[in-house]
């Protein structure tokens, strides 16, 4: 099972009240890759890195993590629907930031980080929290584990949602747009803050419209258009 | 006999109490169920299919159409020709919580809609199933946008309970008109009842205020911590440095 690749996307498309928004996508993501997407606004980065998360059913094609079938189950020659619950066990395993974070304004920064592991990993309490602070050490949010996410600056809530992703040990980050929801010098600290990801050895997919950020960061380039991949060739700034 | 006789009402203060404590019994009561149920109602209308949805809007404009007392008369009258025999106590408190559950429906579920839509997208994505979801995330934030809006509710609620009385529920409007009926004294005895009114509606918005400002208490105290969020908020000028 080692050698299949974290995310495979086979054949995938997916329409909006008839428009197609991707098409016939094929895709393998191997451990430790950075993968930048980018493209043109419309063009299917963000619907294709849904489907991949399993928020969004494709119309067909097939995605899968770690050799696991997500959203499809095989039996024999039939392919089924997978069912919800089944998918709910599967999510975690992709970190998804989104891009306006989503981080919940009712808890402060741990509790964001620490709720999801107790409620879908069942760990208790105090093994999440203690998960969180090694997370908080590691992106320096220590001193701001107790704040609220109304009272962080946009890179730190940025930094919560990560870690909020990691807590949960997935296979694969998503990052959708990390930096337009920034200021413009906080973008290198992101970028940092990835390249310390990928260093670590991280398997991400970063869609973006930043060409030089994807140039920076990834050592994959995929650039799309009009739903399909246009370009799938090795970043000049790979990290490794 | 002029003038306001203060003694008539002292005289009658436990027949009053008795009543003010069944107005009490069936505002609660019928808050309970009537919220529960307008729970379930919003949670179903966001069902996906047109049927569900119709019937739930038809359900909700109906019964917001229909004058309370006249929903009373139906169920109180009608029910026994439909072959049940239930007391007058239980029709009051289901007529009261059936007709209200269609305004606390209204109202949960506009607070659910005014959410952002990433907030339960984020709570699925890392694995929560839509009910663990609910219940760990959006229940918990709809507290401050519900809190406002229920309140005003209930006090109405609190009011209408008096159409009870109607149906021989020997709540304070009841008990009032037996007082006015025993001393010929309209003038006390409902300044008395106007005065027990105030104090059920007065002490359940002291509650909801106590509530709101406890909801409200972590955003504030993050603000306050916030140098810059504060400086939005607070009516003080910033200091101008010179």
């Amino acid at each position: 099972m080692s050698a299949s690749p974290v995310l495979r996307v086979q054949g995938l498309s997916k329409s909006f009240q008839g428009v197609p928004v991707v098409q016939s996508i094929d895709l393998d993501v191997h451990k430790g890759q950075v993968v930048a997407m980018i493209g043109p606004s419309g063009c299917g980065k963000t619907t294709l890195l849904r489907c991949s998360a399993g928020l969004e059913r494709p119309d067909r094609g097939f995605v899968e993590l770690e050799g696991q079938p997500f959203g499809h189950e095989r039996h024999g020659a039939e392919i089924r629907r997978q069912s919800p619950r089944q998918m709910d066990r599967m999510r975690p395993k992709v970190g998804m930031v989104f891009q306006q974070l989503n981080l919940w304004p009712h808890l402060s920064a741990l509790d964001n980080v620490v709720k999801p592991q107790v409620v879908v990993l069942k760990r208790t309490r105090a093994e999440a929290a203690e998960r969180a602070r090694t997370l908080f050490t590691q992106l320096g949010l220590s001193a701001k584990a107790d704040e609220y996410p109304y009272a962080l600056s946009g890179g730190q809530r940025q930094r919560v949602a990560i870690a909020r992703a990691l807590a949960l040990d997935p296979a694969l980050l998503m990052f959708d747009e990390p930096t337009s929801a920034l200021d413009p010098e906080l973008v290198a600290e992101v970028l940092a803050m990835l390249r310390s990801l990928a260093s670590g050895g991280m398997t991400m997919v970063i869609v973006t419209h930043e060409m030089n950020f994807a140039a920076n960061v990834a050592d994959r380039l995929i650039l799309m258009g009009k739903g399909r991949i246009v370009e799938d060739r090795p970043a000049r700034g790979s990290v490794k | 006999m002029t003038g306001f006789d203060f003694s008539l009402i002292a005289d009658h203060s436990a027949l009053l109490l008795t009543g003010a404590a069944m107005t009490v019994y069936v505002v609660i009561v019928s808050f309970v169920l009537a919220f529960g149920f307008g729970i379930v109602v919003a949670l179903l209308s966001f069902l996906p299919g047109a049927v569900p949805r119709a019937f739930l809007s038809a359900y909700s404009i109906v019964l917001r159409s229909i004058p309370f007392i006249i929903v009373l008369f139906i169920v109180y009258y009608g029910l026994p020709f439909a072959g049940f025999h239930l007391s007058a106590l239980l029709v009051g408190i289901l007529a009261l919580s059936f007709y209200k559950s269609a305004y606390y429906g209204e109202i949960i579920r506009a607070a659910i809609v005014a959410l952002p839509r990433g907030q339960f997208e984020s709570a699925r994505a890392v694995g929560m199933s839509p009910r663990q979801a609910f219940v760990h995330v959006i229940a918990p934030q709809l507290v401050r946008g519900l809190l406002p809006p229920s309140t005003n509710m209930t006090l109405t609620l609190i009011k209408e309970s008096s159409v009870l009385s109607t149906v021989t529920i020997g709540e304070l409007t009841y008990q009032g008109m037996v007082m006015q009926g025993a001393t010929y004294a309209p003038l006390e005895c409902f300044a008395a009842v106007s005065g027990l009114y105030w104090a059920l509606c007065a002490g359940t918005a002291w509650i909801a205020g106590r509530l709101e400002r406890r909801a409200g208490l972590a955003q504030k105290a993050a603000i306050d911590r916030n140098p810059l969020a504060a400086s939005f908020l607070s009516f003080e000028r910033p200091k101008v440095r010179r």
